[in-house]
């Protein structure tokens, strides 16, 4: 019994098939007596380059405990599998539970996101420019056009519409300055 | 009499007493790859061999997994 690092990756249109791929690969494993310390599916990821003409790829990362006989088998089902575009299997000197750098990375990234598209709707001009930004740069501009001309409008109108979602914010912003230049 | 002013290199893996280099850790690896893909020799960087070596095998894994490019010129 041996630990290993094993990665695979599967073809974006077969992404749905991972779940019971993940689950087939582990019952192997615990069948032939062996363990799964460490189980990540980072998902669907933007590839550094395309391999085969694609472009995203649906990662896996396990570390895992196991004998000689059933990595074999492991690897043999990564190879005839049509879905697997690459695999890889590293020899590790001890179990890895930890998380993984790329899974750390993500969750960090997605939280941002999550702060990033909240704050919207608060009162703190800055914040919001730097919103505007990332949603559409034509929004930004439009508001920023409307905003120049007639300051004190803008202001009232923001103190209206603060409650109501930032689509209708923007929509605001869109029709004032085409009637101005009309 | 410019050699008194360059910043003194050193190796960031021995100074902070690393364990193993990690192909996962993409924010680090991308920082010892030129703009072109290319690894940075340890006589720019600093980085002791024992841990270039690591490096490089690190940075060769993580191109394999497409989590990195080999070169700035794909596609």
């Amino acid at each position: 019994m041996r630990h290993y690092e094993i990665v695979f990756m599967v073809h974006p249109d077969q992404s749905d098939q991972v779940s019971g791929m993940i689950e087939r690969y582990s019952a192997t494993i615990t069948e032939g007596g062996g363990k799964v310390h460490r189980l990540e599916d980072w998902g669907r990821r933007h590839l550094a380059y395309p391999i085969n003409k694609i472009h995203k790829a649906h990662y896996v990362l396990m570390n895992v405990e196991c004998g000689q006989d059933i990595l074999q088998e492991l690897k043999t089902t990564f190879r005839y599998n049509d879905a697997v575009l690459r695999s890889v299997v590293f020899g590790c000197k001890e179990a890895v539970t930890e998380e993984s750098y790329i899974a750390k990375a993500d969750k960090s990234e997605r939280s941002e996101r999550r702060e990033r598209s909240a704050p919207y709707t608060e009162k703190s001009a800055p914040v919001e420019t730097q919103d505007k930004d990332i949603n559409s740069d034509a929004a930004d501009s439009s508001a920023v056009i409307s905003a120049e001309p007639e300051e004190n409008k803008f202001q009232e109108n923001d103190e209206k519409i603060k409650p109501i979602p930032d689509e209708s914010a923007v929509e605001v912003a869109d029709i004032s300055p085409e009637e101005e230049s009309k | 009499m410019a050699r008194f002013n360059r910043r003194r290199k050193f190796c960031r893996f021995s100074a902070e007493g690393a364990d193993v280099i990690d192909y996962k850790d993409l924010e680090m690896l991308k920082q010892y790859i030129s703009e072109t893909g290319k690894i940075t020799p340890s006589r720019i960087t600093g980085t002791k061999a024992k841990y270039q070596r690591q490096l490089s095998n690190a940075i060769k894994r993580a191109r394999y997994l497409a989590l990195l490019p080999y070169t700035d010129s794909h596609e």
